[in-house]
């Protein structure tokens, strides 16, 4: 036995501290829910007024920028926010569909975090309306993939988003009619009668608990193909078609990939937040954090390889169209903001993620995906900066003659991102007020699923696989 | 439902080791079979190097034909080895265990096989000492390095390399427990690849150890060697439809797609060739259909992509070359078949649990996903370069010579023949493995009811 057994040392992994009565974990979570902490409602305020003065940039920059195709450069910025909202808080339910399709248990305390900012779509669909109205019209003088289907491409991008936007409220809505019920037969006040009405039918039968995962896998499925048709239909009207000569097949995709970078690292630095701030150890702990710095480290490692993908391509291909390409968007007006693109995007996570003890840790994979989000940003604003600068008497030419200059953000841009982001924020915070955080069914679950037992003299977790 | 059942050490050794040890009765019947398919391959090859490259169906404008196309399949198939293997072992897959080293052991004879197609497409392969090293000092003639066709072979032979050390590696084990159960002059050949494994923890923490790390760096390259295969068409700005951002990803996908439905091919194969149904059980198959139905899908996505986009810039030469892909006899027969066998019918089906856990279900759709990819790669190469030129009237037909056709029923033969003679010397499912794996098996209890589970490697 000895000699065929694989007997390397296993690596000592602490272990959330996790109730193992079902009990215990309801009346622990729902006792937090209920009591929120005092600094909630000062972020709430907070991010209220900076979406307030969101809408103050908005008027100014009406005031400065007509809301059509002759002002669109104007409206450059609020583009980036719309865009940076869509690649990461709307991406987010992404990472809880796809870590529950792989059946991992490692999410479950993760899974309605990444749930709840599919609520932030909500404000991103009204800001598309605004944007909508400064993309020329459909025809053979602009590219679409709609093609010549009437009201392209602003009727159906906009009911596109309209769709993400409802799949995943209902994503949310289905994974959250547990605990809602929870709510509405041990909790008080609004939260009460707002759960009793959203949850009244909720007896937990058998066949109940049956439908609700079907439907998890079906909208969850839904949500997955509508959120990468998003970036591969949207990305493309809002950005690509707007340069002449742009054409590139891998954008789509690169988008999508760099939004999975972002969504898993928001999860982190929302779970180090709830973590920290909610005292959320015994439920989020190491193990969470060293499974997203895989994930993490795998999306970092493509978004090189898509960019390079891409960049080779045209690097090498040489033709004027794809050098007026490089030159708008990587050599020259945006080489700056392309170079903190990669190296937050890209270099700077690789480097810090590629060390196991800084994977195994809580504050290693958190910084990590901080500066993945400040580079995405970054990414978000050479991609729609450049585009939107370019004038609409070029759009419809074979390729860029001229690069325009960088558009440089003014006060009106700086209130406008910076609102819309906060809006984002105070929708996710006010939703995280009707539901809990963390998913107390699917603990209870994971309470069920594992065991720790002793193998060959050491403890080793044990997980059920009833699938 | 798990269908897991206990087995001793005795037992994992007696089933997994007796094609070693013995010789199964149609083991010749198929070495003859395979051997027939290499040979006629072998013979059209031998022809076409004494009557000269004429002999191929290739001329001006269409100089890549089946030759190119089954060198891109093979490298394709290649891919298997690393998904399952690699990726699987460092994400935890439990169900990888007993298919890793057919994986493997497929991705060296395919690439090798691929490896042998560009020489031959040469017509006069001997003379790829020139082009490998500098034909004259004094003339300074040295190989061009800005082309993604030197990257090529440094791409391949980088894998070919890694992926068989990644294999001699996890096999030193299993050497040495044949080792133990031979005598004469295999025992001295065992003894010798073995390399004094005494299985103490020491070898085998470094084992582990070792097969972690290449996992993890043999992904990079992986990747690379299908995108550098990707960009000898990508590169090309001359031809329509080959120059084209997508091509790295989507090649790799469709590679990982191809290549993961040989395996399945392969593992149903297996378990009737040497009776393993303990081992490469239903539910294996039900979780390389699932990663079949996700890569499948992926590809798709890229699929859409490539075709969408090539439509976009409107651009009359791009709208010829589509239009000779889905309009026009034969091109238009291929490409819906090409959809339906990589995608429409075998994707939809897997959908289905009792789909993926039959068998027979299981090896002819594996089989027309490789049908529809081989198809793919020929509606990729062939009718670009029929539509590469400006001028209509320069336009070509290409029209596959019985010796391309010889020459690509041959490297199946290859392939099946060096798989066969692997399983005859090693065996295909690591006996380490199948021991893990009942070490790792457990049971625990949910209410009222005991269920399967697995402990969680570390």
């Amino acid at each position: 036995m000895a000699g065929t057994h694989n007997h390397h040392r296993p690596h000592p992994l602490p272990q959330p501290d996790l109730p193992r009565d079902p009990q215990e974990i309801s009346q622990d979570l729902l006792g937090r829910f209920l009591s929120p902490r005092p600094g909630l409602r000062g972020a709430l305020v907070g991010l209220f007024v900076l979406t307030v003065l969101g809408g103050v940039g908005l008027v100014l920059r009406l005031g400065t920028a007509p809301l059509s195709p002759e002002g669109r450069a104007g409206w450059a910025y609020l583009a980036v926010a719309w865009s940076y909202i869509l690649s990461t808080a709307q991406a987010v339910p992404v990472f809880a569909v796809a870590m529950r399709l792989a059946r991992n248990h490692w999410r479950r305390p993760l899974s309605r975090i990444a749930e709840l900012y599919g609520v932030a779509g909500l404000l991103n669909l009204l800001i598309l309306l605004l944007l909508l109205a400064t993309l020329p019209a459909g025809g053979a003088f602009r590219r679409t993939l709609w093609q010549y289907l009437l009201g392209s491409p602003h009727v159906w991008d906009f009911l596109y988003m309209l769709a993400l936007v409802l799949l995943g409220l209902a994503l949310l809505y289905v994974s959250a009619l547990p605990d809602l019920a929870l709510v509405r037969d041990h909790g008080r006040g609004v939260a009460r009668s707002l759960a009793g009405s959203l949850a009244g039918f909720w007896r937990g039968t058998p066949r109940q608990w049956r439908v609700l995962h079907m439907a998890l896998g079906v909208l969850g499925a839904f949500y997955f193909i509508a959120y990468v048709m998003a970036h591969s239909l949207l990305a493309v009207d809002l950005a690509m078609v707007l340069v002449p000569g742009w054409k590139d097949a891998i954008f789509p995709a690169y988008q999508t990939l760099t939004s999975l970078q972002s969504a898993v690292a928001l999860v982190a630095v929302t779970a180090f937040l709830y973590r920290r701030w909610g005292r959320m150890e015994r439920y989020i702990g190491v193990e969470q954090f060293w499974a997203l710095s895989k994930l993490l480290l795998a999306t970092t490692l493509l978004w090189f390889y898509f960019w390079f993908a891409g960049f080779i391509t045209f690097w090498y291909g040489r033709t004027p169209a794809e050098q007026g390409v490089i030159r708008l968007f990587i050599a020259g007006p945006y080489f700056g903001v392309f170079l903190l693109a990669f190296l937050f995007g890209f270099l700077f996570p690789f480097l810090l993620l590629i060390w196991n003890v800084v994977r195994r840790s809580v504050g290693g994979p958190v910084l990590a995906s901080a500066l993945v989000l400040f580079g995405n940003l970054m990414e978000r604003v050479r991609t729609y900066a450049g585009a939107w600068s370019v004038p609409n008497e070029a759009i419809g030419a074979h390729r860029l003659e001229e690069i325009p200059h960088a558009l440089a953000p003014g006060l009106p841009d700086v209130l406008m991102a910076v609102g819309a982001l906060a809006g984002a924020l105070f929708l996710v915070l006010l939703a995280s007020r009707l539901v809990p955080l963390i998913s107390v069914w699917e603990v209870k679950e994971w309470a069920m699923l594992q065991r720790v037992k002793v193998l060959v003299r050491r403890p080793v977790v044990v997980i059920a696989k009833p699938e | 439902m798990q269908e897991r059942i206990r087995q001793t050490e005795r037992e994992i050794n007696r089933d997994l080791l007796w094609p070693v040890l013995r010789i199964p009765w149609w083991f010749w019947g198929l070495v003859l079979a395979a051997a027939l398919l290499v040979a006629a391959g072998g013979s059209a090859f031998g022809l076409e190097v004494n009557r000269g490259p004429g002999v191929y169906g290739v001329n001006r404008p269409t100089f890549w034909g089946f030759l190119i196309v089954n060198f891109v399949f093979w490298v394709g198939i290649s891919h298997a080895g690393v998904m399952l293997s690699a990726i699987l072992r460092l994400s935890q897959a439990e169900w990888r265990r007993p298919m890793v080293r057919a994986a493997e052991v497929l991705t060296i004879f395919s690439l090798a096989t691929a490896a042998s197609f560009p020489l031959m497409h040469t017509g006069r392969p001997w003379r790829i000492l020139y082009w490998a090293f500098p034909y004259d000092f004094s003339r300074g003639v040295y190989v061009n390095v800005r082309s993604p066709l030197i990257w090529d072979p440094s791409a391949i032979f980088t894998y070919l390399t890694s992926s068989a050390l990644f294999v001699f590696i996890t096999l030193i084990p299993d050497l040495a427990v044949l080792r133990d159960r031979t005598t004469g002059w295999p025992h001295r050949i065992f003894s010798v690849l073995a390399l004094g494994w005494k299985g103490n923890p020491r070898q085998w923490r470094l084992q582990a150890l070792a097969g972690i790390l290449l996992s993890a760096l043999i992904l990079p390259v992986f990747v690379s060697v299908h995108s550098i295969v990707s960009w000898d068409f990508g590169m090309a700005v001359s031809v329509e439809g080959w120059h084209v951002t997508i091509f790295a990803p989507y090649f790799v996908i469709g590679a990982v797609h191809s290549g993961v439905a040989a395996v399945a091919t392969l593992m149903v194969v297996m378990r009737k060739l040497f009776r393993w149904d303990a081992y490469l059980r239903d539910e294996h198959f039900d979780a390389i259909g699932r990663l079949l139905v996700v890569v499948g899908t992926a590809w798709f996505y890229f699929f859409l992509l490539e075709f969408v986009f090539a439509l976009l810039g409107r651009e009359p030469q791009e709208l010829a070359l589509r239009e000779l892909q889905v309009f026009q006899w034969p091109w238009n027969a291929l490409f819906v078949l090409f959809l339906l066998t990589a995608y429409f019918i075998p994707v939809p089906l897997w959908l289905f649990r009792r789909v993926r856990r039959n068998l027979t279900l299981m090896f002819w759709t594996s089989i027309l996903v490789n049908v529809g990819m081989w198809l793919e790669r020929l509606i990729i190469i062939v009718p670009s370069l029929m539509r590469k030129q400006t001028f209509t009237f320069i336009w070509g037909v290409y029209k596959p010579s019985p010796i391309e056709i010889l020459m690509v029923v041959g490297s199946f033969g290859l392939v099946a023949l060096g798989l066969l003679m692997f399983s005859k010397v090693f065996p295909l499912i690591p006996l380490n493995e199948a021991k893990e794996a009942q070490v790792f098996m457990d049971e625990i209890r949910v209410g009222k009811r005991r269920v399967p589970a697995v402990v969680r490697e570390e």
